[in-house]
């Protein structure tokens, strides 16, 4: 239940939020080594070829040219980029260099030169000759009669994975049945800062690695693979990250620009310039999804049945554990339940990990069905779904893992006054120039992996000051973690935050974490430092009793008491406490450690409502305002919860909105490899969003804290869809809607003169 | 190689340079200033924008060459850890700072902004910040961080 929180529940700004403010924060591409030396990776420009010949000859004349990488040159064994800890489905089949590149951006060779400009205009000179195919660029070519197989080894239908979820019985129907077909597109994840890495392997035998990581132990555990090294001789350092969003969660080149740098023996550095962002890292994944729901009369949820098939590029890498992650992430109490999802091989851009990982591309689809079955019971959307939704100590569907806390129903009731005061302020209009209308999506996640994998450590090193020292692998990709770590261990151990040091995310340094994804770290991280915190409390305790044989030494409140036969009691702060035993006779040194494997994965919970308006006769639409009300049990730190919830928002907004690789279907590549090709929302495209955080606790959690981070996106889309459909009358299924309608930015003919 | 002469963050310095060398690759591997960001080296993200002569701008697509002469303002100029600019601090309070890339170019283009428009209302300040790209925020808290360094540079102005 709530409590009263002394450095947990409160707004806190960020602890490296003045060193990224003054620009004194290092980010990989900030870091330089000695003799480093740049390189670049040459990539496939087809979406499906085979490499007859390579000629570098004109790239060795150019000034500071150091060497290149063929694919001859590097281990040929297969891999799995996939920064998820081992698992069946995450299946080998990514090459270090590829001569047969199975889409646009593949790896085919590396090149290094004393200077970035020098690494381009070699790269440039590099002639290539190539067999080409016809590309295979979305599921329905795929699935094809006679299509060809993208990967023979694992597949002879284009089919990596079928994932099937059951419970009860599909024909088992309500009377009211409404089904529909719904697409969704890849979306590229758009960190401002580009990935990068800096590795030196120059010694050959212990290989350091700077990149944009979120998830350390499991790079460290690939490379060691791929290279033939034990993880002793690899460590990964993670700079100041801009931003993952799941883009980070595999590798990229560090496997050959680890080479490279053995090669050279220098250290090297490899910066991706924003077109190889845009076409050569992993996308959320496209999605093809039919879902039929029924009900009964009086609005009970029947059946759920859903053939999901997902886009998941020509590599495995995340895509089988996306989609079934999908499958467990459905709310309702629904009896008859039925999940097939299908992993697709295509020639498209390499699908991945991405804020939602699966949930979001159902949901889509899921949400507006269910606003579509509120209307025709003639049921309000937000009382429909109530209704029907699961309560703490029952299932989603297809799980055995009871809901341990849901506060969904205070969701509604704030959004809805929030809802309210808007209208009351300023009206539905609806004539023949505007119509508006409101649109609802509810959405969960997990709080950590939905498979229940999980896995943190942490240690508490406490200085002889009472100050302390925090080491945790999870990674701090800017969503905030380093922070909130440190206040859940201030508040457990009864330290001060300014008190409060941290190391993450080096894997010489710190201990292991699965990594930053799943929204793991409130709550996998968070309980094993709130566990290594207690440790380390409880051998304080313990060693002021060993200095005070005699007395009765309890803990209260964040310090501790000593009662002494005869004498008054004494009170000692948290410093104290350290100081005290820190250098008596009977004291010594404390070091707390603690280690959580996630039992489970406590759902958030959010209730989004969307406000849009249509102007018919120019068929454009516009985002009024965008609500968010979250249960995610105790906010750690709210002014972060509250960023992730409207950066959640706004990356719902482009994905619903304009966010998209679009095509040339002349010559089958994509046009979107920039930012004004493919647009993200900037600030005079979003609408007014109001967040709100509600009461809500969860046993399992960190002092009652669930995840944040992905729910926040994936009730999004589905919301604005739905307003958007009701302010046009049409019934749509399909983002992004700039492919149906005008998108008037938010800020549009709003601007006074300057 | 030419000799470039620019006034950086109120210090006159020269550096040797080439024609093909950006502002943005002077400031970052000449001058040090890691604090411009690069972004996508297109005009397009914002991430390494610097105050030239007064306007925000982006350095990526200014060639150093042409830049002889002019005043230029990068993060580092404007102030410290012991006395940080009102838009530092109010970035900071507010929340406005998430994965901190888009940060630095954010903050100067809303001094741009400011040094020329005080009381900017909150439309000007989104069309103002329209050039920087974040993908972290929303920029809601951006927003409110930008009108609370109005508010509180106000309240310094009226003492």
């Amino acid at each position: 239940m709530k409590q009263d929180f002394r450095v947990v529940d409160h707004y806190i700004p960020r602890r490296e939020s003045m060193d990224k403010a003054l620009g004194q924060i290092s980010y990989t591409d900030d870091l330089n080594l000695p003799g480093q030396a740049y390189a670049v990776v040459v990539r496939s420009p087809y979406s499906s070829a085979t490499v007859l010949h390579i000629d570098v000859s004109e790239a060795e004349k150019v000034p500071g040219y150091l060497g290149c990488l063929l694919p001859d040159e590097v281990p040929a064994a297969l891999y799995n980029p996939s920064g998820n800890p081992p698992a069946e489905l995450l299946l080998k089949d990514v090459h270090v260099l590829t001569k047969e590149p199975k889409f646009i951006g593949d790896r085919l060779l590396c090149i290094a030169a004393e200077t970035p400009e020098a690494c381009r205009e070699a790269a440039r000179l590099v002639k290539l000759e190539f067999e080409i195919n016809a590309p295979i660029l979305n599921i329905r070519d795929a699935m094809a009669e006679g299509a060809r197989q993208i990967e023979p080894h694992l597949s002879d239908n284009n089919i990596v994975r079928h994932r099937q979820v059951a419970q009860g019985d599909v024909s088992s129907k309500g009377p009211i049945v409404l089904k529909g077909h719904f697409s969704t597109q890849p979306m590229q994840h758009v960190p401002i800062e580009p990935t990068a890495c800096l590795c030196d392997f120059s010694s050959g035998r212990e290989l350091t690695v700077y990149s944009n990581s979120q998830t350390v132990f499991q790079e460290r555990r690939i490379v060691a693979e791929v290279l033939g090294l034990k993880e002793t001789q690899v460590r990964f350092i993670k700079p100041a990250v801009g931003g993952g969003f799941g883009s980070r969660q595999q590798l990229h080149s560090q496997p050959v620009i680890a080479l490279m740098s053995k090669k050279l023996k220098r250290p090297v550095k490899c910066v991706y310039t924003r077109e190889e962002e845009m076409t050569a890292v992993a996308v959320r994944l496209g999605s093809e999804v039919d879902i039929e729901i029924s009900a009964e009369e009086d609005g009970t949820l029947q059946s759920f049945e859903t053939n999901y098939l997902a886009n998941i590029g020509p590599y495995t890498v995340h895509g089988p554990t996306i989609v079934a992650g999908a499958s467990r992430k459905v709310e309702y109490r629904i009896p008859n339940y039925l999940f097939n999802g299908y992993s697709v091989l295509t020639n498209d851009i390499c699908g991945g990990a991405f804020r939602g990982y699966g949930n979001t591309q159902l949901s889509f689809g899921r949400e507006i069905l269910m606003e579509r079955m509120a209307k025709r019971l003639g049921m309000d959307p937000i009382e429909f779904r109530l209704k029907n939704h699961v309560k703490v100590g029952e299932c989603f569907p297809g799980l055995n893992t009871p809901v341990t806390s849901c506060a969904i129903e205070a969701c509604a009731a704030r959004a809805n006054e929030i809802r309210s005061r808007i209208d009351a302020a300023e009206g539905i209009l609806w004539n023949e120039d505007v119509h508006q209308a409101w649109g609802t999506a509810f959405a969960t996640h997990g709080s950590g992996p939905s498979s229940r994998e999980g896995l943190s450590s942490a240690v508490i090193m406490i200085n002889d000051d009472g100050t302390v020292r925090v080491l945790v692998g999870s990674a701090d990709i800017g969503q905030g973690s380093e922070t909130m770590i440190c206040q859940i261990v201030a508040e457990t151990l009864g330290a001060a935050l300014e008190d409060i040091q941290i190391k993450a995310a080096d894997t010489l340094l710190t201990p292991y974490d699965t990594g930053t994804f799943a929204s793991s770290q409130t709550f996998v991280c968070g309980n094993a430092v709130t566990l290594a915190a207690q440790d380390a409390r409880d051998k304080l305790l313990a060693q002021i009793k060993e200095t005070e044989p005699e007395a009765d030494v309890q803990n209260a409140g964040t310090g501790f008491t000593i009662s002494r036969p005869g004498t008054a009691e004494e009170t000692l702060t948290f410093r104290e406490a350290v100081r005290k035993v820190s250098f008596n006779q009977h004291g010594g040194v404390i070091i707390g450690s603690g280690s959580y494997k996630a039992q489970a994965s406590p759902p958030p919970f959010v209730v989004c409502l969307v406000k849009a308006e249509y102007f018919p006769k120019f068929n454009s639409i516009r985002l009024l305002h965008i609500i968010e009300v979250a249960d995610v049990g105790t906010p750690i730190n709210r002014l972060t919860v509250e960023g992730q919830l409207e950066g959640g928002i706004a990356q719902g907004v482009g994905y619903a909105l304009m966010e998209r690789m679009e095509l040339n279907h002349l010559t089958k590549k994509t046009l979107s490899t920039d930012l004004l090709h493919y647009r993200i929302p900037q600030a005079g495209d979003m609408p007014p969003t109001h967040v709100e955080i509600v009461d809500g606790y969860e046993p399992t959690g960190p002092h009652g804290a669930k995840s944040v981070g992905e729910v926040a996106t994936v009730p999004v889309g589905p919301a604005i869809v739905n307003a958007v459909s009701a302010a046009t009358e049409r019934e749509l299924n399909k983002i992004p809607l700039c492919d149906e309608f005008v998108i008037l930015s938010h800020n549009a003919g709003r601007r006074s003169a300057t | 190689m030419s000799m470039v002469t620019i006034t950086l963050n109120n210090v006159q310095c020269s550096f040797e340079t080439g024609p093909q060398e950006t502002l943005l690759q002077l400031l970052r591997e000449k001058a040090g200033l890691t604090g411009v960001k690069c972004g996508c080296e297109l005009g397009e993200c914002g991430a390494c924008t610097v105050i030239y002569n007064g306007r925000a701008v982006n350095s990526c697509c200014i060639l150093a060459e042409q830049a002889g002469g002019a005043n230029i303002i990068t993060i580092e100029g404007i102030g410290t850890a012991e006395h940080p600019h009102p838009l530092q601090q109010a970035f900071i309070d507010a929340g406005a700072i998430q994965c901190g890339f888009c940060t630095p170019g954010m903050i100067l283009s809303a001094k741009a902004l400011l040094d020329r428009n005080p009381h900017p209302d909150e439309e000007t300040i989104r069309e103002a910040l329209s050039g920087n790209l974040c993908r972290c925020t929303g920029y809601s808290k951006i927003v409110e961080a930008v009108q609370l360094a109005v508010s509180r540079m106000e309240q310094e102005a009226q003492r």
